[in-house]
C-alpha cells in the first residue's frame, strides 16, 4: 500500500498559465449592436440626419430666423424666393388732382413716372366719344385685342386721367385705352403704352418696416434694400421660412406627441391583454376592435365641440385627443400577439419555475423582446400623424389662423398654384420630406432591431 | 476549345439576355394596352351611366342653339316666396316673369301686365290677354293675390315678407295681427289688379320686377302639398324659359317656353347647367376646354386668363361690403371710442388694391354704393361721403378712452365672424394682422359656413361679423334701411332714433329731394358714428365665350340675365 504525501503546495490555486477562452471582441449589447446595423444602413442613416435637421429646424429655426410668421409685409405680398428687394425711398403718397404731367407727347402717355406706389396715366379727349374704358396686360396686345384686366370704365369724353393702385409689382405693364361710343360699345379708338414700373417705398412705410431709423438718414430717390425673405412670402407678405418654422412646431407636436401617447397606451393595453389572457383577453380585445371601428373626423368635431373650442381657437388639443383615444388598437394587437406568443417559449417557463414575479417577467423578458415591434410601430405611426394634421389643416379643421401649419400652408398655397408655386411647394416638399425620412428610418430601425437578424461573427 | 467555350457561354448569355429583353417588352406593351383598353372601357362605362347630362356638351352650341353655364351652387329651393339668396332669384327670374321686368338697358318694361297706374297710395295693373302658364291657363289677377298673401302670411314665414311692408296691412298681417284676406291688393276682375299702398311709396314700380312678388296659381301650389319649388315637376313656369330637368346636386336644364307671351324676345332653346361648383380651377379648366360659355375669374386665375388672351370684361354687382358690429349692450364693441379706434386704424384702399386684388373692387366710402341715382345724377355725386382717412395716433387716443370707459386695462381677443370662402378668408386674415400691427388688438376668426353663419348672425354671437348686402329693388331704401332698429336683418341691434327717423321719412316721403336728403342723412350717421366698417364695393371679372352676346348684367335684379342672350356662329 502505497500512501500518497500531500505537501502543502499541492493546495495551493493553480496559476493561470495560457487563456483558456479569450473574448477577442468587446461584447455587444443589443442595444449597440442594433446602432451598428443601423449605421450600415445609409438610406436609415440618412434620413436619422434629416429627422435631427428636422427637430433644429423647428427649435432653433426660430432662434436664428427671429422673424414674426404673422406680420404682413404687404409691399411684398407673394414674391417668390430670391426677388430683386431694391426700393427707392419717395414721398408719402399723395392724391392725384389730374393735373401734372412729364412730358408733352401727344397720346396715351403716363404724368408721373411709373411706380409700385401709383400709375398715372393721362390721353387726349376725342370727339365724339362718350367714354373710355382702361385695361392693363401683361403681355403685349396682339392683334387679337386681348387688352387684359378691365381696370375702369369712364362715363365722359372729357375725363382723361387715370391712376392705377391695383396690384402693383415691378415689371413692365402694357395699357390700352379703348374708347366707348354712346351705346356703350367699343370703337376703334385705341391707344397703348407700354410702363416699366420700378418698385418704390415711402419713408413711412421704410420706418414702420424699420428699415432706416429716421427720416433724415436718407434722401427721397437713395435705393434701399426691402426686407428679406428667403423663401418669399405668401399671400399676404408673410415671411414663408419664419411660417414653416412655426408649421414645423405644430405639425411636429402632433406627429411626435400623439403616436408617443398612444403606442404607450397601446403597449399597456396590449401587454396586459397579451399577459392575463383567456377571457379577459378576448374582452379587452374586442373591445379594441370596437375603437377600431369609431370614425375619426366625427370624434374630432366632438371633442371639439365638448371641449368649447371657441371661435378661431386652434384644434390642436382635441385632434390630439382623437388621435390618441382612437388611434392605440393598432399598437395593442401587434403587442399582444407578441407577448402571447412570447409567453410559450422555452425560457419563460424556465423562468417562471425559477420563480420569478409576473412584473420581472413582463420587465425583463416580454417588453425587451417586442421592443423591436414596438419602435417600429412608433416610426410608422410618426408620419401618419403629421399626414393626418396635414390633412385636417387643410380641410380648416386644425389650427386657427393666424397660426400656421404646413397643412394650412398647403391648403392656402394650393389656390395659387399656378401663378405662385413657391406657396404651395414649400410646405409640401417638407411634409414629403418629414413623412419619408421618418417612414425610412422606420423601415431601418425594423432591420436593426430585429433581434434574429444579429450580426454574426 | 477554348475559343468554342467562351463564344459558347457568350452566346448563352447573349440569347438570355435577349429573351430576357423580349419578355419585359412584351409585358411592358401588353401592360399598356391593358391600361388603354381599361379607360376605353371606363370611358365607355361612364358615358352609358353619365347620360344626357355631362359629358359632349359644348359651352355654345350653334346646332342645338344653346349654351352651357355653371352654378356656384345649388339652389335651395325656387318658390319665389321663400327665395333670399341670389343664386335662387337668378333662376327663378329666368323662369317666371312678374307684373312688371327689367329689359335688356335696365329699365323697367310691362311684363305680365300690359299697362299700369299709380296714385301715390294705389296703383293698378292691366294684364295682358297672352300671358300663359306653361300648362297653357292664362296667368291671371288671382295669382298674384294668391301669391302677395302667401308671402305675408306669417304661416308661411318668407324671410322677405318685409318687402311686402308698403302694402296696406301686411305688417300687421306678417304679425299675425290681422287675416291674410286683409292684404291690400284685389283682383277686380280676372285682367286687373288693384293695389293698396299703407304709405307713399316712391319705388313701388321697382319692386314689381322683385321675386317676391312673382305669380303662382293657386290650385297648382296646393296640389304640391307644400313642395311647391322643390322640383323641376313641382314648380309652374310663366317666364321665358322652363326648368325641364333638375337633378338635384348635380344639374338643371332650361328649355324655351313655348307659351311664353313674348317669344321673339327669346333667342335660346336651351341652357343647361351640368356643373354646380365654385372651384376656381375647375371653372377655369372648363371655360379653356369650351364646356362652358361664362365664367367669373377669382384673383389667384387672372394671370392665367391673361396668358390665355381671353377678353375681359367687369362689372360691379352693386353690393357693399362691412364690418358689422354687435351693440349689445353686454359687447365691447358697443364702446363709441372702440369703434372709432378701429374705423381710424384701417385703410379699405390698401385691402383693394393689395389684398383682394381683383379690379372692379372699390374701396367702400359709404354704404350707399356709386350706382345708385340721386335726384338727377348719381346718389354719391349730389351727396358725397365724409371722407375717413387713417390716422393711427387718433385711433390710439380712441382706444385708450375706449379703455377707460369700459374700465378694463387690456381689451379682450375680439370674434370675427366670418364665412368659409377665400375672399372672406384672406380678408379676415387681413383684418386680424391690421389690427394686431395698428392697435394691438387681439382678433380671432370665427369661421362658419353660410346657414351657420347667419344663425350665428341672428343669436348676436359675434363682436364683429363680415358682411355685405346687395339690393334688392334699385333705390337707396334697400341699403338705407338696413340699419332700422326693427330691420331683421340689422344683426348688430344697432338702435338709434335718429336714424330710425330718417328711415322713416325716406320710406314715407314721395318727394325724391327730401328723401335724398335723408339718405344723406344716414349714410352721416353710419359714417360718424361707426355703424360698420366699410370695406369695399364688390366687382367682378368675368370672361365670356366671344359667340355669345346680348347677356345682360344688373345690379338690382337677376343677375346675370341670359334671357336675351342669342348665339353669334362664325359661320354666318
Amino acid at each position: 500500500m502505497s500512501a500518497t504525501a500531500f505537501a502543502s503546495r499541492d493546495f495551493e490555486p493553480l496559476v493561470h498559465t495560457r487563456e483558456a477562452q479569450s473574448i477577442s471582441r468587446p461584447s455587444l449589447s443589443y442595444w449597440q449592436d442594433a446602432w451598428i446595423r443601423l449605421k450600415a444602413n445609409t438610406r436609415a442613416l440618412v434620413s436619422l440626419y434629416i429627422v435631427i435637421a428636422l427637430m433644429a429646424f423647428t427649435i432653433l429655426g426660430p432662434v436664428v430666423w427671429n422673424v414674426d410668421p404673422s406680420l404682413q409685409d404687404l409691399d411684398q405680398i407673394s414674391i417668390p424666393p430670391g426677388t430683386d428687394r431694391r426700393a427707392t425711398l419717395v414721398a408719402p403718397y399723395q392724391p392725384w388732382d389730374g393735373t401734372t404731367f412729364l412730358e408733352v407727347t401727344p397720346g396715351l402717355r403716363l404724368a408721373e413716372p411709373a411706380t409700385t406706389q401709383s400709375i398715372r396715366l393721362l390721353w387726349d379727349p376725342v370727339e365724339g366719344l362718350s367714354g373710355y374704358r382702361i385695361f392693363r396686360n401683361l403681355f403685349p396686345v396682339g392683334p387679337e385685342r386681348a387688352l387684359g384686366l378691365p381696370l375702369a370704365e369712364h362715363f365722359s369724353a372729357q375725363e382723361v386721367t387715370f391712376e392705377d393702385l391695383l396690384d402693383l409689382v415691378p415689371g413692365r405693364y402694357y395699357y390700352s385705352v379703348l374708347g366707348v361710343n354712346e351705346f356703350g360699345a367699343e370703337t376703334q379708338y385705341l391707344e397703348t403704352l407700354v410702363v416699366d414700373v420700378s418698385r418704390v417705398i415711402t419713408v413711412d412705410d421704410a420706418m414702420v418696416r424699420g428699415l432706416i431709423d429716421e427720416a433724415a438718414e436718407l434722401q427721397l430717390g437713395d435705393v434701399l434694400i426691402l426686407g428679406l425673405h428667403p423663401l418669399g412670402t405668401d399671400y399676404l407678405g408673410r415671411d414663408m421660412l419664419a411660417r414653416l418654422m412655426a408649421g414645423a412646431r405644430v405639425s411636429l407636436f402632433i406627429g411626435i406627441c400623439a403616436p408617443f401617447l398612444y403606442v404607450l397606451f397601446g403597449v399597456i393595453y396590449g401587454s396586459a391583454a397579451g399577459f392575463v389572457g383567456g377571457r379577459y383577453d378576448q374582452g379587452l380585445m374586442r373591445f379594441a376592435d370596437f375603437v377600431v371601428a369609431l370614425p375619426f373626423l366625427l370624434f374630432m368635431i366632438l371633442f371639439k365641440i365638448v371641449f368649447g373650442i371657441g371661435p378661431g381657437e386652434s384644434g390642436i388639443a382635441p385632434m390630439l385627443l382623437a388621435l390618441v383615444v382612437l388611434s392605440w388598437p393598432a399598437t395593442a394587437r401587434l403587442v399582444r400577439g407578441q407577448i402571447l406568443q412570447i409567453r410559450q417559449e422555452a425560457y419563460i417557463s424556465a423562468s417562471q419555475l425559477l420563480g420569478a414575479k409576473t412584473n420581472y417577467l413582463v420587465l425583463r423578458h416580454m417588453i425587451p423582446n417586442t421592443m423591436g415591434v414596438i419602435l417600429v410601430t412608433l416610426t410608422f405611426a410618426v408620419p401618419s400623424a403629421i399626414f393626418t394634421e396635414a390633412f385636417l389643416s387643410f380641410i380648416g379643421m386644425g389650427v386657427a389662423p393666424p397660426t400656421p401649419s404646413w397643412g394650412s400652408m398647403c391648403n392656402e398655397g394650393i389656390k395659387t398654384m399656378l401663378t405662385h408655386p413657391h406657396e404651395l411647394i414649400f410646405p409640401a416638399l417638407l411634409i414629403s420630406i418629414t413623412v419619408l425620412a421618418f417612414n425610412l428610418l422606420g423601415d431601418g430601425l425594423r432591420d436593426a432591431l430585429d433581434a434574429r437578424m444579429r450580426s454574426t461573427e | 476549345m477554348n475559343t468554342s467555350d467562351t463564344s459558347g457561354t457568350g452566346n448563352t448569355l447573349d440569347s438570355f439576355s435577349k429573351s430576357a429583353g423580349r419578355q419585359l417588352l412584351v409585358y411592358a406593351l401588353m401592360s399598356i394596352a391593358g391600361v388603354a383598353a381599361l379607360m376605353v372601357a371606363l370611358s365607355w362605362a361612364s358615358s352609358l351611366t353619365g347620360g344626357a347630362s355631362a359629358g359632349s356638351q359644348l359651352g355654345v352650341d350653334p346646332e342645338l342653339n344653346m349654351i352651357t353655364l355653371t352654378l356656384r351652387e345649388e339652389p335651395p329651393q325656387l318658390n319665389s316666396t321663400l327665395q333670399t339668396d341670389n343664386i335662387s332669384g337668378m333662376v327663378i327670374a329666368h323662369l317666371i316673369e312678374g307684373l312688371l321686368r327689367y329689359d335688356h338697358n335696365n329699365q323697367l318694361a310691362p311684363g305680365v301686365a300690359e299697362r299700369w297706374e299709380s296714385t301715390g297710395m294705389d296703383a293698378t295693373f292691366w294684364l295682358r290677354d297672352n300671358a300663359l302658364w306653361s300648362d297653357g291657363v292664362l296667368v291671371t289677377a288671382h295669382d298674384f293675390v294668391f301669391a302677395w298673401r302667401t308671402a305675408v302670411d306669417p304661416a308661411n314665414a318668407s324671410e322677405y315678407a318685409f318687402i311686402l311692408f308698403p302694402l296696406e296691412n301686411a305688417e300687421e298681417i306678417n304679425k299675425g295681427e290681422m287675416p291674410v284676406e286683409a292684404l291690400g291688393v284685389t283682383a277686380i276682375d280676372d285682367r286687373t289688379l288693384k293695389v293698396r299702398l299703407a304709405r307713399p311709396t316712391a319705388y313701388f314700380e321697382k319692386l314689381m320686377a322683385f321675386s317676391t312678388f312673382f305669380p303662382i296659381r293657386e290650385d297648382f301650389y296646393n296640389q304640391t302639398n307644400g313642395r311647391y319649388g322643390a322640383d323641376a315637376h313641382e314648380l309652374l313656369y310663366n317666364g321665358p324659359f322652363i326648368l325641364s330637368r333638375w337633378v338635384h346636386g348635380a344639374n338643371l336644364r332650361m328649355e324655351k317656353n313655348p307659351y311664353y307671351w313674348n317669344p321673339d324676345r327669346i333667342k335660346l332653346d336651351v341652357i343647361e347647367f351640368p356643373y354646380i361648383t365654385s372651384d376656381q380651377n375647375a371653372l377655369v379648366n372648363l371655360f379653356t376646354d369650351k364646356k362652358i360659355a361664362y365664367t367669373t375669374l377669382g384673383a389667384e386665375s387672372l394671370e392665367t386668363a391673361l396668358e390665355k388672351r381671353w377678353h375681359l370684361e367687369r362689372f360691379m354687382d352693386g353690393s357693399v361690403f362691412y364690418i358689422e358690429f354687435n351693440f349689445r349692450s353686454h359687447r365691447l364693441t358697443h364702446n363709441y371710442h372702440l369703434r372709432k379706434a378701429m374705423q381710424l386704424a384701417i385703410d379699405p384702399a390698401e385691402l383693394v388694391y393689395k389684398v383682394t386684388k381683383i379690379p372692379g373692387y372699390v374701396p367702400a366710402e359709404s354704404i350707399f354704393p356709386l350706382w345708385l341715382r340721386g335726384v338727377d345724377d348719381f346718389f354719391r355725386q349730389e351727396y358725397p361721403a365724409q371722407k375717413i382717412t387713417p390716422d393711427l395716433e387718433a385711433a390710439k387716443k380712441h382706444l385708450e378712452i375706449a379703455k377707460r370707459e369700459l374700465g378694463i386695462s387690456e381689451i379682450p381677443p375680439l370674434v370675427m365672424l366670418t364665412g368659409d370662402n377665400p375672399i372672406s378668408n384672406i380678408q379676415s386674415e387681413y383684418y386680424q394682422g391690421a389690427f394686431k400691427k395698428n392697435l394691438g388688438l387681439d382678433i380671432k376668426i370665427d369661421k362658419q359656413i353660410f346657414k351657420q353663419r347667419l344663425a350665428k348672425m341672428t343669436s348676436g354671437d359675434f363682436d364683429m361679423v363680415l358682411a355685405g348686402w346687395g339690393p334688392d329693388y334699385d333705390d337707396p331704401l334697400t341699403f338705407g334701411d338696413l340699419f332700422a332698429s326693427w330691420n331683421l336683418n340689422n344683426r348688430g341691434r344697432y338702435n338709434n332714433p335718429e336714424l330710425d327717423r330718417q328711415v322713416y321719412i325716406a320710406q314715407n316721403e314721395i318727394d325724391p329731394r327730401t328723401r335724398m336728403e335723408a339718405f344723406a342723412e344716414i349714410q352721416r350717421i353710419i359714417i360718424e358714428d361707426v355703424v360698420v366698417l366699410l370695406s369695399y364695393e364688390r366687382g367682378l371679372v368675368y370672361v365670356t365665350d366671344p359667340r355669345l352676346k346680348g347677356i345682360v348684367r344688373r345690379q338690382a335684379g337677376a343677375d346675370p340675365d341670359f334671357t336675351n342672350a342669342y348665339i353669334v356662329d362664325a359661320a354666318n
